[in-house]
C-alpha cells in the first residue's frame, strides 16, 4: 500500500518513473545514433557489468535519504575502499577469501553503525558527520596500504565479478537484483517500510505515534554500510585486487542516482524502482559516450546537469519541505 | 529591517566561538612545539614562509566558505570554480594578454560561477549540497573539455610578487591573507549585509519576514565565495605558473574542514573568520610537520577526518541542552 494509493490523481513517484523511462529510451536512441557499437546484444551484459556496484551504493543512499533527518551518507565510497583493504589484509593473513568477505560485510556494518551513531545519537548533521568519516575511512584505506593495491586473490573468486549466468553478469543476477527486490518489498509491503517513509515524512509525528525514529535511521546507515561492503566485494572480484581508492567519487554518484531516481533530498518520498532506472540512465550515458569515444568530461557534465535539473523547482512536482542540508 | 541591522546578535556570535579560537591557538602551539622538537627544519623562516605560501589558496577560499556556511549554505564546487578560473587565466595569458587584463578576467570567471551556484540554490530552489554537487560535475566537465589531459605550463611570472614578494619584513602572501580576511570581516561584522547573512543562517523564514532580501543576499554570498576562488586561482597561477588537471580537487573539503574546526556551526547562524584562519593554520602546520617528520602524507586525510569527528562530537555534546543546535 503506497501512501497515495487511495487517490488516483497524481503520484509524483510514478510520474518520475515514467520520466526516467522516457529518459532511458531517449538516451538509448541517442547513444545508438552516436555509436554503431552501442546497439548490439553484447552491449547489454557489458552495460550491466557496471551497474551492480553503483546500484548497491545508490540503493543504500536511497534508503538513508528516504528516512529523512535530513540524512545523507557521503562515506559510502570510503567504506567501499576501506572494506576492500581490510578483506585484502585478511586474505594476505591466510584467511579463506569468502570468510574474509563475510568479515568485510560485518566491518561495513560496523562503519555504517559509526555513521548512524554520529548522526542520530550525537545529532551531528549527516552532511558533516559523513564528510568527516569519508575523510577518515578513505584516508585510512590509503594510509595503511601506502596507496598500493592489495592483490593476489584466487581466480575462482572472479566468479562473482566476472562470471556470467544466462548471459547476465553474476553480480547483477545474484546480488543486485535480489537486493533490489527485497528492499522494494520491504519498502512497499512491510511495516518497516511504512515506518521508514513515516519517519522521512515527519519525524515528530512518527515519534509521537510510537516509532523509534532514531533506531530506524541508525539501522539504515548500517544497511548502507553493508551494501557498500557488498559493492566492494564485487569490485574486488571484478579486478581480483583491492584498490585503496576503489570507492573514490562513488559517494557523489550514489547521491546523484538516488536523487535523480526521485528520492526527495529531505526524505519521505522515494523508492527503489526509480533508483534502479536512474542507474540504467546514468550507466547508459556513460557507456554510450565511452563507446562513441566522447571524452569523460561530457559524462560528468551531463550527470551534473541532470542532477540539478531533476531537483530544481522547474521539475514541477516537488512540494516545499522544511529542513536544510 | 532595524532588528536585522542591530549589531548585538553579531557580537554574541563572536563570543560563542571565542573558546574555540583559544583552543585552536593552544593546539597550534602544542603541535608546533612537537614538530619543532622533532625536526630542526620546522622552525626556520624559510619553512614557515613556504608553509604560508602553500596555505594561501586554502585560507582565501575558507574565508568565503565561512560566510556561506554561516548563511546556512555549503559549496562543494569551489575546487571546480578555482580550476575553471585558473584555466581562464592560463588561456588569457597564452592569448598574450597582459597581467592587468588577465587578473580581472580570472576574478570575473570565479564570480560568475559563484553567481551561478547562488542562482541554482535560490531561483531553482535546489538544496545547496545538491546544487553545488551538480555544478562541481559541470565545472570539472568544462575544465576537462578546455584543457583535456594537458597542463598549461610556462606561464609568465608577472603576478608572482603577490605570492613570493616581500614588503619590508612582511611576506606579500601574509598581506594578501590579511587584506582578504579584513575585507571579509568588514562584510560580515560591519555591514548590514553581514547581519543578513547571520539572520538567514539563524532562521531563513524569519529573515524573510523582517524584510531581508534572502535570495539576493544568498546569491551575493555565493558570488563572493566565487570571487575569492577566482582570487585563489590567480594566486595559484602566480605561485606555480602552470595549470594542471588535478587543481583544486581537495580544496572544497579542506575549506569546509577548516571552517568547522574554527567553530562555525554547520547549521548556520554562528561562526568566526578568526577561527577559520586558525583552522587553516592548524591544517597546514599539520601537513607540513608530517612531511618534515617523515610520516607519510597519506595520513593527513585520516587526521583531518578524525579531528573533525572529535570536534563535531565535542560540539554536539556541549550543545546538548541548546535547543537551537537541535
Amino acid at each position: 500500500m503506497t501512501r497515495k494509493s487511495g487517490f488516483r490523481t497524481y503520484d509524483p513517484l510514478r510520474a518520475r518513473l515514467l520520466l526516467l523511462c522516457g529518459l532511458l529510451v531517449v538516451s538509448i536512441v541517442a547513444m545508438s545514433l552516436l555509436s554503431p557499437y552501442f546497439l548490439q546484444a553484447s552491449t547489454v551484459p557489458y552495460l550491466l557489468q557496471y551497474v551492480p556496484i553503483l546500484g548497491l551504493l545508490g540503493l543504500g543512499q536511497t534508503l538513508v535519504i528516504l528516512a529523512g533527518g535530513p540524512g545523507i551518507d557521503l562515506s559510502v565510497g570510503s567504506i567501499m575502499s576501506l572494506v576492500g583493504v581490510a578483506v585484502g589484509a585478511l586474505f594476505a593473513a591466510g584467511i579463506d577469501i569468502w570468510t574474509a568477505c563475510a568479515i568485510g560485510v560485518a566491518a561495513g556494518a560496523g562503519l555504517g553503525l559509526v555513521n548512524g551513531l554520529l548522526v542520530n545519537v550525537l545529532r551531528i548533521p549527516s552532511l558533516m558527520a559523513t564528510l568527516a568519516t569519508m575523510f577518515a575511512f578513505g584516508g585510512l584505506a590509503l594510509a595503511t596500504t601506502m596507496g598500493q593495491p592489495v592483490g593476489g586473490f584466487p581466480p575462482e573468486f572472479a566468479w562473482l565479478g566476472q562470471g556470467h549466468t544466462l548471459g547476465l553478469p553474476n553480480a547483477f543476477l545474484f546480488v543486485l537484483l535480489p537486493v533490489a527486490v527485497v528492499l522494494h518489498v520491504m519498502l512497499t509491503g512491510t511495516t518497516i517500510g511504512r515506518h521508514i517513509i513515516a519517519a522521512g515524512n515527519d519525524d515528530r509525528a512518527a515519534h509521537l505515534s510510537g516509532l523509534n525514529v532514531v533506531r530506524i535511521r541508525i539501522g539504515l546507515y548500517v544497511l548502507s554500510g553493508v551494501l557498500s561492503a557488498l559493492g566492494s566485494i564485487i569490485a574486488m572480484s571484478w579486478f581480483l585486487a583491492a584498490r585503496p581508492d576503489a570507492g573514490k567519487g562513488m559517494e557523489l554518484l550514489a547521491v546523484t542516482i538516488a536523487v535523480l531516481g526521485g528520492t526527495h533530498i529531505f526524505g519521505g518520498t522515494g523508492g527503489i524502482p526509480g533508483t534502479i532506472v536512474a542507474i540504467l540512465v546514468v550507466t547508459t550515458l556513460q557507456i554510450g559516450l565511452q563507446l562513441a569515444n566522447i571524452s569523460a568530461a561530457w559524462q560528468l557534465g551531463l550527470i551534473g546537469l541532470l542532477l540539478i535539473a531533476s531537483v530544481s523547482s522547474v521539475a514541477g512536482w516537488r512540494m516545499p519541505k522544511r529542513g536544510k542540508i | 529591517m532595524t532588528s536585522a541591522a542591530d549589531p548585538r546578535p553579531a557580537l554574541r556570535m563572536v563570543s560563542a566561538t571565542a573558546s574555540r579560537e583559544v583552543a585552536l591557538v593552544i593546539a597550534i602551539l602544542t603541535v608546533g612545539a612537537v614538530f619543532a622538537i622533532a625536526s630542526p627544519y620546522f622552525l626556520t623562516t624559510n619553512n614557515l614562509v613556504q608553509t604560508l605560501r602553500a596555505g594561501l589558496e586554502l585560507a582565501i577560499v575558507a574565508a568565503g566558505m565561512t560566510l556561506v556556511i554561516i548563511m546556512g549554505g555549503i559549496d562543494v564546487s569551489v575546487g571546480g570554480i578555482l580550476a575553471v578560473s585558473a584555466i581562464v587565466i592560463g588561456k588569457a595569458y597564452q592569448a598574450g594578454l597582459p597581467a592587468y587584463a588577465v587578473a580581472p578576467l580570472g576574478l570575473l570567471a570565479g564570480t560568475a560561477l559563484g553567481t551561478f551556484n547562488g542562482f541554482v540554490t535560490t531561483k531553482l530552489k535546489v538544496p545547496p549540497i545538491i546544487a553545488t554537487l551538480g555544478s562541481m560535475y559541470v565545472f570539472s566537465a568544462i575544465m576537462f573539455l578546455v584543457i583535456g589531459g594537458a597542463w598549461i605550463s610556462g606561464l609568465p611570472s608577472t603576478l608572482s610578487p603577490m605570492v613570493n614578494g616581500w614588503i619590508g619584513f612582511v611576506p606579500a602572501s601574509a598581506l594578501v591573507i590579511a587584506v582578504v580576511y579584513l575585507g571579509a570581516w568588514i562584510v560580515l561584522s560591519k555591514l548590514p549585509f553581514g547581519n543578513h547573512i547571520y539572520a538567514i543562517g539563524c532562521n531563513e523564514q524569519s529573515a524573510r519576514l523582517v524584510g531581508i532580501n534572502v535570495d539576493r543576499t544568498k546569491i551575493l554570498t555565493y558570488a563572493f565565495l566565487g570571487f575569492l576562488a577566482g582570487l585563489a586561482a590567480l594566486l595559484y597561477v602566480a605561485r606555480l605558473r602552470n595549470v594542471e588537471i588535478n587543481i583544486g580537487t581537495t580544496i572544497a573539503l579542506e575549506a569546509i574542514a577548516a571552517t568547522i574546526l574554527g567553530g562555525t556551526n554547520i547549521r548556520g547562524g554562528v561562526g568566526s573568520l578568526l577561527g577559520t584562519l586558525l583552522g587553516v593554520v592548524f591544517i597546514r602546520i599539520m601537513q607540513n610537520g608530517l612531511v618534515l617528520t617523515g610520516v607519510s602524507s597519506l595520513w593527513e586525510t585520516v587526521i583531518i577526518g578524525s579531528l573533525l569527528v572529535v570536534v563535531l562530537t565535542a560540539d554536539s555534546l556541549r550543545n546538548r541542552n541548546n535547543p537551537r543546535a537541535q
